[in-house]
Parts: C-alpha cells; structure tokens; sequence
C-alpha cells in the first residue's frame, strides 16, 4: 500500500509542480499585487486598497464589462445554436461526414491571431469578400468593424465560427448518449421531427449544453486577441474587452498592481456568472 | 378487427437476406410469438411490422390497411423494447402520458388513461419518480404502461424479459399474459425463450435463418414437431437426438444405431423405406430409467451408463451414455441411480420421432 502510494505521488509530481508554478504561483501572485502599486521596473510599493477603489470608480473598466456583456450576449445563444444544429445534422447519415467533421473542427485548432487577420480581411468595407457578396445580391456594404454598432456583433460572430467546432463535438458525444429505443419509441408514440426534439434530445443534451454555456461562458469573459487583433478596442471604445483593458494597463501603462485587481476582479464576475447559470437551467438536470 | 398480415415479407441487408418470403396472418385478439435463435429475422420482423425497418419486398397490412410504407406513427401500433426505452428525464406519468399530450389528446382523457394504466399495473404509488428510480421489474411495467394508454390496434413485444432476473421473468411473463388476456389486444412477441413461447403464445412462430420453420399451438409444436430444428428448439430439457438406420426384421421396423435399438410401432414406421439413414428423436421425459442389470430387458430398452445425475427436486436430469450417444432422461426421483451405475432405458416408441436426411420429419 505504502509503494503503491508512493508511485502513485510520483506520477503526480509533473502535474502538481506545473500546477504549481502555472496556476498556485500566479494566482497567489496576482492576489498580492492587488495591494501593490509596480511598473515592472522600480520596487513595488504598498498601495493598500487603492487599486481596488480605483476599479470601483473606474468608468473605463465598466464600460468594459458592459461591453463584454454585450458579447457574451449575443455569442452565447449564437454558439448553442450553431453548436447544436451543426451537431444534429452531422450525426445524420451523410457522405463525407468525417469530412464535415473535421472542416467544422479545423477552425479550433488555428491560432486565434490568424483568424482574426483572416476575418479583417473578410470584413473589410470596401474589399471585404463579405460586403462584395452583400452588393453582388444588391444590398449595401456594411463597415462591420468600423461601426460601433456592428463592432461587437461581428467579432462574436467570428468568434462563434472560430469554436463552433469543440462544441459540436461535446454535442455529438451526447447525442450517441440518447439510447436509440427512446428514440424509436417517441416515434412510435407520433413525434414529428420537431415533437422528438423538444421532448427528448434537447432535454436529453442538458448536461451537454450546461458544459458548453459554461465553457464559453468562461472563455467569452477572456475575448482579447479578437478585439485587439481587429479593431483595437474601438470603434468608441466598443469592443475594448475586461481582458484586452487588462493587457493596456499592465503592458502598455505598466500598471501591473491595477492589472492584477482587474484579474481577480473578472475571476469573480466569472465566478458569479457561471454559479448563477448553473442555479438557472442546472436545476432541471436529474439525468 | 385489428389483424395482421405478411404477404410474401422479405428483407435484404445489403446482399444478405435475412427474412426470405415470411407469410403469417396474426389473428384478432390474438397474442402470437416469433422464436428462434439470433439471427433467425424474428426481431426484423417485429421492427418491420413497427415500421422501424424498411420492408424489401411484399406487404404488410394491420387490420386490411396496407401500412408497408407509411412512417412508424401512422401505424397506431406500440411496442415495449428490450431495454425498455423509457425517457430518462421524465416522470412515470410524464412517460405514460407523452404520446397521448403529442396526439392532442384532451387532458381529462389522458388523465383517466394514464389512472387507469397505473391501476391495472399497480403504478400508483411510482407516477412521480422517475425511471432511474426504479427496479428492473417496475421499468418494465410503465414501458406497458405506455403502450397500453396509446389503446393501439397492436402490441409489439421485442424481447421484454431478457433484462430482468429469472424470478422477475416468470413472474412479469404471468403478468403480461393476463394483461394481454383482459385487453385482448393483438399481440406479436418476439423473444428467444422456448419456455416465454410455450407460456405465453396462442401460437408460435419458430423462425431459423428468416425462415418460418413451423407455425402452431405450442402444445402442437411440442408433440409434432415439422422438422429436427423445431424439435431439438422447443422442450427443455431438449429432446434427445441418435442418428441411425431403419431396419425391416420379421415383418416390424427397427430403429437401429450404435447401442440403441428401438422397435417402432406401426403408425411411425409406416411410410418409411428400408435401410433409410434417419435421426431418432426422444423427449427426455419418454425415457424410463429401470436400474440394474439388463439381462432380460424388454426389446424397446436400451442400455446405459450413467455420466451425471442433476437433482432438480420433483425431478432429475439422468445423462447417460448409450454406445457413442450422450442420453439425457427426465425421471421422477423415486429410484435414482448413481454415477457410473448400469442402467436399462425403457423408451415410450409411441412417442418417438423420426427424421429424415434433410432433418424434416418422415
């Protein structure tokens, strides 16, 4: 038992050192910094709750939650939707789904910077292929990332596109989950293709959708690359995201304390968001 | 009146045919069993009458109406699975109740369905938990349930027992039979138990490589089996089987193979030709064990070794070797004998079957 137990630490050591000095260290760090004022060059200094009252009265850090609200509000529902429909079509009997499988997953593994760049160009006003459809069916262009109102709605779209494909993957493995008598059963009960997905693979994907709202709930709160790739935060401010005001005040102000306690901050506006997500559609999972 | 029909039903996978030209017509009211082993098509059949699987060729009708290529709702028909198929995140009631709230039917009707079910199935005290929460035995009864509230024209069975224990079995085999009784619903059951088939069935259907092998009573099937299969499949234990020639001595046929000598009786001998090569067929309970010595045993005896002895309480299973032939002998336990004892097997030869060549019966 006590060999046994040994190894069993041993093959743990790699992970917990790196979990160590990854993600304890840091945290701990960051924690700390709260109450430091540093630029990264001179001695830190003890600020005391400074920098705490400073994010409370800061209009700039709001305007930047706001902002990532917004996003969230849209990517969401956008994600679940597209997640969920891509998933219901390629769990059909279809030619080429390993293909499709893959075309819709290849977009996950690309680095976030080469998308952004890629989708620029895609929203470009004038060149933008996008736009040149739009006035090839006879619409006027639209300045998608010049527009403080179609800012925001465009990098969630992107966005969206960019992780459609893990989702569709949590979503596939669910549906292999429903047994395929209750399938056939509500069937035979007289479901049409809408009656069968009410009642039964929706609710039975539950689990599935709490993990996928959670996981881009989590990872919508960390938009950075797109808005600073794209649009710098602008137009008007409107898609400076809580993570892309971060990086300005460390890197570009060397406000590292402030940096910090916007960190933590968004920890636990994460924290919240998820907890009272999982109270609100949690509640029903019994599965 | 809800009757079924196959007219000419096949069934190819590909280039594999695994129901060839099935014609059956179920009865009204009438709970008819499908048999046989895996991969004889008895399941394909089933899902074919549900509509669940295309049909490749002929026609099904449910009560006259050729239903071959409409979709499994427009079938009114309702089937308990294997597994049940009961919806996870719902209540009892919301399970019994969902087909019937998909139909538009009105609330107080489907209320008084839904009691109704829970009374005749003692399901009262489960409508609000949900199946997780249940005992094997208990998932089965709502997956009635819900077939029962829909009042379709047919019940379709697909091997509803194979998951629960042996003692459940037989009692959830009484229930569905009394069930299927006081409703008096057409009923097609497809299981791979020869004792669910006797019990259960006003008929039976043996399948064998998507073929029917007979159709009968089961007490028909029992004493009159068509062919070696439907022999050696129905009865348990399995009828004993010894591969042999027809002799013709002083005017009487024999029966002789290896160690077994059998006098036939005229009835069974008649029609069969001299030094026919045959299988001899003999239920384990048309056996008589006679212990001792077989010095002056009568002519339709064999003599034997005992190998093994099963005491099952009212009765034992003797395995004994004749010859080269493993013998097994269904006796009352008065006088068992003992490994390895001498035994004299007297066979009842009014009771025999023969076999021709080709397995049917002669």
């Amino acid at each position: 038992m006590r060999a046994e137990q040994r190894s069993g630490s041993l093959m743990a050591a790699p992970y917990a050192a790196f979990l160590l000095v990854f993600a304890a260290y840091p945290i701990a760090f960051a924690l700390v910094l709260v109450f430091l004022q540093w630029d990264l060059v001179t001695t830190p200094s003890f600020a005391g709750l400074d920098n705490v009252r400073l994010l409370a009265n800061d209009g700039r850090f709001w305007r930047a939650v706001a902002n990532t609200f917004v996003f969230l509000s849209i990517h969401l529902p956008l994600q679940i939707a597209t997640a969920l429909v891509l998933a219901l079509a390629l769990n059909r009997p279809l030619v080429l789904r390993s293909f499709w499988r893959a075309s819709f997953f290849l977009p996950v593994v690309i680095s976030g910077a080469v998308v952004a760049i890629l989708w620029s160009n895609l929203y470009a006003t004038d060149v933008g292929l996008i736009n040149r459809l739009l006035v090839r069916i006879g619409l006027t262009p639209v300045p998608w990332l010049t527009d403080p109102s179609t800012a925001m709605p465009a990098i969630a779209a992107m966005v969206t596109w960019k992780n459609v494909g893990f989702y569709v993957i949590i979503y596939l493995a669910g549906l292999q989950y429903i047994p395929r008598s209750c399938q056939e059963a509500i069937e035979m009960e007289g479901a049409t293709a809408w009656q069968r997905f009410r009642h039964l693979t929706l609710p039975m994907l539950l689990p599935q959708t709490i993990l996928v709202v959670t996981l881009s709930t989590i990872n919508g709160f960390q938009l950075f690359i797109e808005p600073y790739v794209m649009t710098g935060g602008g137009p008007l401010r409107r898609t400076y995201s809580i993570v892309l005001y971060l990086y300005t005040n460390a890197f570009s102000y060397q406000k590292m304390g402030y940096a910090a306690t916007i960190g933590v901050a968004l920890a636990l506006i994460i924290g919240a968001v998820v907890f009272i997500q999982r109270r609100v559609i949690g509640k029903e999972e019994t599965l | 009146m809800p009757s079924v029909h196959f007219d000419h039903v096949s069934k190819r996978f590909g280039a594999t045919t695994v129901v060839e030209d099935f014609n059956l017509e179920v009865a009204d009211g009438e709970l008819l069993v499908l048999v046989g082993g895996s991969g004889s098509g008895k399941t394909t059949i089933l899902r074919m009458l549900a509509g669940l699987e295309e049909v490749t060729e002929g026609m099904i009708r449910i009560d006259q109406r050729d239903v071959t290529a409409l979709p499994p709702r427009e079938r009114d028909v309702a089937m308990v699975f294997q597994d049940y198929g009961l919806y996870p995140h719902m209540t009892v009631r919301e399970n019994l109740s969902l087909g019937l709230r998909l139909r538009k039917v009105a609330r107080k009707e489907i209320d008084r369905r839904v009691a109704w079910a829970g009374d005749m199935l003692r399901l009262e005290p489960l409508l609000d938990r949900k199946p997780k929460q249940l005992s094997g035995g208990q998932q089965q009864r709502v997956a009635m349930g819900r077939a029962m509230v829909r009042e379709p024209l047919v019940f379709l069975f697909d091997e509803p027992l194979s998951n629960l224990d042996a003692g459940l079995r037989a009692q959830m085999r009484i229930e569905i039979g009394g069930l299927q009784r006081r409703l008096k619903t057409t009923t097609v059951y497809v299981t791979h138990d020869q004792v669910e088939a006797m019990t259960l069935g006003d008929r039976i259907v043996v399948l064998a490589d998507g073929r029917i092998q007979q159709v009968g009573k089961p007490i028909e099937l029992y004493r009159a089996p068509v062919n070696r299969f439907v022999a050696g499949f129905i009865g348990t234990p399995p009828m004993n089987f010894v591969d042999g020639q027809l002799l013709r001595e002083d005017g009487s046929t024999v029966f002789a193979a290896e160690g077994v000598r059998v006098q036939l009786p005229h009835e069974i001998a008649d029609g069969t030709g001299s030094s026919e090569v045959v299988t001899l067929g003999i239920r384990p309970e048309d056996l008589t064990v006679d212990s001792g010595d077989s010095t002056d045993a009568p002519a339709d005896s064999i003599p034997g070794r005992v190998v093994l002895v099963e005491r099952l309480g009212g009765t034992s299973h003797v395995h004994f070797d004749a010859g080269p032939h493993r013998l097994l002998a269904s006796v009352s336990n008065d006088r068992l004998p003992e490994v390895g004892d001498s035994i004299t097997v007297r066979v009842r030869a009014e009771r025999v079957h023969l076999f021709g060549g080709d397995g049917r019966k002669t």
